[in-house]
C-alpha cells in the first residue's frame, strides 16, 4: 500500500495515493479532462493526447493518463495554454472525421462532439477538400458495425479484444492517416462480449446493429437495473422511451459500472435479453387457452383453492425478486401449501465462462437457497400454483402466474416482467442488489404480490 | 583532416565480408581480451571511452549498458538496430556488407558484457541483399565455433520506418504492430517480452571491438572531449562523390564535404545541408561555415548531428520542393498511433502540396507553423517533433521561397 500524498489541482488541495495515475484522480474528483483512449479497465495507451495537463516544473504539457501522482505536485487543467493544446489536438482529430453527426447513432453520447463543444468551437481552417476515405458500414460480426472514417484510433476496441476477451479479432492496419481498425484476415468479431466495444468506442465508429437507427439517444430514459440473464447480477442501464401514442419500450441494455459485480461490461446474451421482455407476453388472464375477465379469473382462482385444500404446492421461479418470493411464502403458509423451487432447470454449464457468465441462469437462486426453500419437484399435490417457474409440472389442476405465453389449458394470470417492477436480488456471490422499475406500461400488469393482495391474501 | 578508420578499416579489402579476410586483418582479436576482463570491466571500459550511440540520439552507450542487470533471474537480450531507414543515412549498410564480422565480434563482446545469450539483429526489410551477406558471415562464425557463448538471429522488418525507434522495434520483434511504447518513468533497460534488453545501433556495436582491444583512451584520441571517437559520416545529394567516409567527431563540415565529397556538383554554390538524416533541421550554407561535425556544435546551431548522413543541396534547389519531399516521407511513415502525428503529418503534406500547386495562401503557411507547434513534444516518440523541427527550419530559414509561392 503506497502512501497518500498532497497534490494541488487548479489551486485546490487533493489527497491521492502516491504513484497512482493522475487521470484517475481527475476522473474521480469530477475534474473535467478530455480523453478518448484512456479507460479505467484497459489502462493508459497514450495515443489520443487529449488529456493534456500542465505540471509545474515541466516545460511541456503532459498527458494525465501517463503521469504518476507525486507529493506536492501542482497540476493545472484550465490554463489558456492547456485549453489551446487540447483545442489544437482536437482540430487534428477532426480533419479526417466525416462530421456526419446527423446520421450517426453516437450523436448525443459522442466524446468527439462533447469535446468540440467544450474545447473546440473553432471555425474550420481546413483548406484541404479531400478527406481520407475509408470504408463505412462494415459488418464486423457479433452485431457490431464499423465506420472506419469516424474512428479516432483510440484502440480501445482492439485492446478490449486483446486484453479482456483475449480473442484478438480486432487490429489496426495501415500507417499514419491511413490507419484503420479492422478484423484480422479471415476473421470476424466473434466472442460473447463483443458488443462491449460499442460502449467502449468513444465515437460513432462502432455501433450496435441491434440499436442502429432505432432511437436518438437523447430521447431515451436510462433506468438502473439488474440483468436477469444469469446469477451474476450484472448492473445495467435499461434505456427505454415512450413514444407518443405508443407504449414504453426498451431499446437497449448497457452495462452500468459496478466494480464488485461486473466492472464495466456485460455479456452479449444479457445485453440482448431485453428483447424477450417485449415478445410473446401473457397479457390477459386465460383459461383453456381463451381470454377471460378478471372477475372470472378471480372466481376460478378461489374455486380451485377451495377444491384442492390441503393438497396444494406453490412453485417459485428463482428469478423473482426477494420481496415477491416472501409474499408468495406468506400466501403459501396462509393456505397451508407446500413450497418448492426446483433449481436444476436453471443449470447450464454451456453458458458459463470465467468472466461474467454464470452456469446458474437464475438471477435470485441464492435467495431460494438462503431461505431454505425445497429445491425438489413438488410431490403429491393435486393443485400446483406455478409462480413463473420455467418448468412444466403435472397435477390435477394448475394455476399459472406467467410473464410469457406458454402452451397451457390451465388458469393463467399475466404478471409484470422484472423491468416493470422493483425488488431485490441476491447474486451468486451473495451480493444483494436492488433493481428499480424502469418501464411503465400504458396498461401495467400486476406483480404476483399485487394479485395476492387483490385476492385478499396479504 | 586526419584519416581515422576504426569501423571502416577493412572496407576496402577484396572479399572483406569473409571470415578469412577478417581474420587475416585483425578480426576477432579483441575476443582475446575477454579472458582478461570481467563483464563489468568491459562495461566500465565502454563507459570510459565515451562511446555514444550512433543511431541518431547520441546517448552514452556505457550508461545504457550499465542499466543492464548483471545478476538477472530473467534472460538478458541484445538487440542490434539495423533498421536503417532515415533518408540520407546508409552507413550501417556498409558495415554489414563490407565488414559483417566486425559487427559479429562486437555482438560477442557486448553479449559477454551484459550476460546475454541471445542477440537479435533487427534488419530493415529492404536490405535483403545485405542481410544475405550478413547471414553468410554469421554462418561462417558459427562454423568456426565463434558463437558458442551467444546466438545471433537476424529478424527482418517489414518496411516501417518507425521500427527504427527502439521501443517500436521491440514491439515489432515481439510480433506486434510497430508502435513506440510509453517512456518509462525512471532509467531502466528496454524490455523484450518483459526481459531486460539492450538496444544499440549497428555502428555502436561495431565500434566496441576497437575500444576493448585498444582501451578507452585510444578511442578518446579521436574526436572531441564530449563527442569522442569517429562516425561513419555519409554524404548524398549534389556532390561529386557521394558515399560513406569515416571521420572523427569535430571534423570541419565543409572541409569534409570538399575532401571526401569532392565539393558541390558542377561547381555550383552550396545552398543548404541537412546534417544527419532528414529529421535534423536544415542548415544554410552560411550556418555551415566553420561548423564542426559533433553533437555539441550541431546543437549550438539549432540542429542535431543525427546519424551523420548529410544531404547536400546546391544553389538551384527549390526548398519548398525539398520540404514537400520530406513531408511526403513523414506522411507515409507516421505509425498513426498519436493523434498529432497521425493527422499532422498528413495535413502538413497536403497543405504543402496546395502551396506548390499554386493554390496556397498565407494562412496555409501560418497553419504549418501552428501544426509544427502542435506536433512538437506532444507525442509518445520523437517522430512528430522531428516533423516540427524540419517544418520550422525550412519555413524560417527559407521563408521568402515559401512566401513567393503564396503571393
Amino acid at each position: 500500500m503506497s502512501r497518500v500524498v498532497d497534490i494541488i489541482i487548479d489551486g485546490e488541495n487533493y489527497r491521492a495515493e502516491e504513484n497512482s495515475l493522475l487521470i484517475d484522480l481527475l476522473i474521480q474528483e469530477g475534474i473535467k479532462v478530455p480523453y478518448f483512449c484512456y479507460h479505467e479497465t484497459l489502462g493508459a495507451d497514450g495515443n489520443c493526447r487529449m488529456c493534456m495537463v500542465g505540471i509545474e516544473g515541466q516545460k511541456r504539457p503532459q498527458i494525465a493518463c501517463d503521469t504518476l501522482v507525486k507529493e506536492g505536485m501542482v497540476v493545472n487543467t484550465k490554463s489558456d495554454t492547456i485549453r489551446e493544446v487540447r483545442k489544437n489536438i482536437l482540430e487534428l482529430e477532426l480533419i479526417n472525421h466525416p462530421v456526419d453527426c446527423p446520421t450517426c447513432d453516437q450523436a448525443g453520447e459522442c466524446s468527439l462532439q462533447d469535446f468540440y463543444m467544450e474545447y473546440g468551437l473553432h471555425n474550420s481552417k481546413i483548406t484541404i477538400a479531400q478527406k481520407v476515405k475509408h470504408d463505412k458500414a462494415i459488418d464486423l460480426g457479433a452485431n457490431v458495425m464499423l465506420d472506419q472514417e469516424r474512428c479516432v484510433l483510440c484502440a480501445r476496441c482492439t485492446r478490449f479484444t486483446a486484453e479482456i476477451t483475449k480473442t484478438h479479432e480486432l487490429g489496426i492496419v495501415g500507417r499514419g492517416d491511413d490507419a484503420k481498425v479492422t478484423t484480422m484476415p479471415g476473421r470476424t468479431l466473434e466472442n460473447d462480449y463483443a458488443m462491449n466495444v460499442v460502449d467502449l468506442c468513444p465515437v460513432g465508429a462502432l455501433t450496435s446493429k441491434d440499436f442502429r437507427f432505432a432511437q436518438r439517444v437523447w430521447f431515451l430514459e436510462s433506468s438502473e437495473g439488474i440483468c436477469h440473464g444469469c446469477a451474476k447480477g450484472c448492473n445495467i442501464f435499461i434505456d427505454h422511451n415512450k413514444l407518443k401514442y405508443k407504449d414504453d419500450t426498451i431499446y437497449r441494455f448497457r452495462p452500468r459500472r459496478n466494480d464488485a459485480v461486473n466492472g464495466f461490461f456485460i455479456c452479449d446474451a444479457g445485453r440482448l435479453s431485453y428483447k424477450e421482455l417485449q415478445e410473446m407476453r401473457q397479457e390477459s388472464a386465460t383459461l383453456h387457452g381463451r381470454e377471460i375477465s378478471q372477475e372470472a379469473a378471480k372466481e376460478a382462482f378461489h374455486n380451485l383453492l377451495l377444491l384442492h385444500q390441503n393438497s396444494i404446492a406453490v412453485v417459485i421461479d428463482a428469478n423473482l425478486y426477494t420481496e415477491e418470493i416472501e409474499s408468495i411464502i406468506n400466501f403459501a403458509n396462509t393456505i397451508d401449501a407446500k413450497i418448492y423451487a426446483p433449481l436444476d432447470i436453471y443449470k447450464d454449464a454451456s453458458f458459463a465462462d470465467e468472466m461474467l457468465k454464470s452456469s446458474m441462469r437464475a438471477a435470485n437462486y441464492k435467495t431460494i437457497e438462503n431461505l431454505g426453500i425445497t429445491t425438489s419437484t413438488p410431490q403429491n399435490a393435486t393443485l400446483i400454483i406455478n409462480c413463473n417457474h420455467p418448468q412444466e409440472f403435472r397435477a390435477d389442476a394448475t394455476i399459472n402466474f406467467f410473464t410469457h405465453r406458454r402452451e397451457t389449458q390451465a388458469l393463467t394470470l399475466p404478471i409484470a416482467a422484472y423491468t416493470e417492477s422493483s425488488g431485490s436480488l441476491t447474486n451468486e456471490d451473495n451480493i444483494t442488489q436492488y433493481s428499480k422499475q424502469a418501464v411503465f406500461k400504458n396498461s401495467p400488469l400486476p406483480t404476483i404480490s399485487d394479485y395476492l393482495q387483490g385476492l385478499g391474501y396479504e | 583532416m586526419r584519416e581515422c578508420k576504426i569501423v571502416s578499416k577493412k572496407f576496402h579489402l577484396p572479399n572483406s565480408h569473409t571470415l578469412s579476410v577478417a581474420r587475416k586483418n585483425g578480426g576477432y582479436e579483441a575476443l582475446e581480451k575477454l579472458k582478461e576482463y570481467s563483464p563489468t570491466q568491459i562495461v566500465a571500459i565502454i563507459k570510459a571511452s565515451g562511446l555514444r550511440g550512433k543511431g541518431g540520439g547520441g546517448a552514452s552507450a556505457g550508461e545504457k549498458w550499465e542499466l543492464m542487470p548483471q545478476n538477472s533471474e530473467k534472460p538478458s537480450f541484445l538487440v542490434v538496430n539495423c533498421d536503417e531507414s532515415e533518408p540520407g543515412t546508409f552507413k550501417d549498410r556498409q558495415i554489414i556488407s563490407y565488414d559483417p564480422h566486425l559487427l559479429i565480434e562486437g555482438i560477442i563482446i557486448t553479449c559477454y558484457a551484459i550476460k546475454a545469450k541471445q542477440a537479435y539483429i533487427y534488419i530493415r526489410g529492404e536490405y535483403k541483399e545485405y542481410q544475405d551477406i550478413l547471414q553468410g558471415a554469421i554462418d561462417e562464425a558459427y562454423g568456426a565455433g565463434l558463437l558458442n557463448a551467444c546466438d545471433i538471429t537476424i529478424h527482418r522488418g517489414a518496411g516501417a520506418y518507425i521500427c527504427g525507434e527502439k521501443s517500436a522495434l521491440l514491439e515489432s520483434l515481439e510480433g506486434k504492430r510497430g508502435h513506440p511504447r510509453l517512456k518509462p518513468k525512471q532509467k531502466e533497460p528496454e524490455w523484450y517480452f518483459g526481459n531486460p534488453t539492450l538496444v544499440n545501433n549497428v555502428e555502436t556495436i561495431a565500434s566496441v571491438p576497437f575500444i576493448v582491444q585498444n582501451g578507452a583512451e585510444a578511442y578518446r584520441a579521436f574526436g572531441t572531449q564530449k563527442s569522442p571517437g569517429t562516425l561513419l559520416f555519409a554524404m548524398s545529394g549534389h556532390i561529386n562523390t557521394p558515399g560513406v567516409y569515416e571521420a572523427e567527431f569535430g571534423t570541419n563540415m565543409l572541409e569534409y564535404i570538399e575532401q571526401y565529397g569532392g565539393g558541390v556538383k558542377n561547381g555550383k554554390k552550396l545552398k543548404a545541408v541537412i546534417p544527419g538524416g532528414v529529421s535534423c533541421g536544415v542548415l544554410t550554407a552560411k550556418e555551415c561555415e566553420g561548423l564542426t561535425l559533433d553533437y555539441e556544435a550541431l546543437r549550438a546551431v539549432g540542429s542535431t548531428l543525427g546519424t551523420g548522413g548529410m544531404i547536400v543541396m546546391d544553389a538551384d534547389t527549390s526548398m519548398p520542393e525539398v520540404l514537400k519531399n520530406i513531408l511526403e516521407f513523414y506522411h507515409e511513415e507516421s505509425c498513426g498511433q498519436c493523434t498529432p502525428c497521425r493527422e499532422g503529418s498528413g495535413w502538413s503534406d497536403k497543405i504543402m502540396k496546395r502551396v506548390l500547386d499554386g493554390e496556397g495562401s498565407k494562412e496555409d503557411l501560418e497553419k504549418l507553423f501552428e501544426l509544427a507547434d502542435t506536433m512538437n513534444g506532444k507525442t509518445i516518440c520523437v517522430f512528430a517533433p522531428s516533423i516540427s523541427i524540419v517544418l520550422l527550419s525550412f519555413l524560417t530559414k527559407f521563408r521568402k521561397e515559401f512566401e513567393a509561392l503564396v503571393l
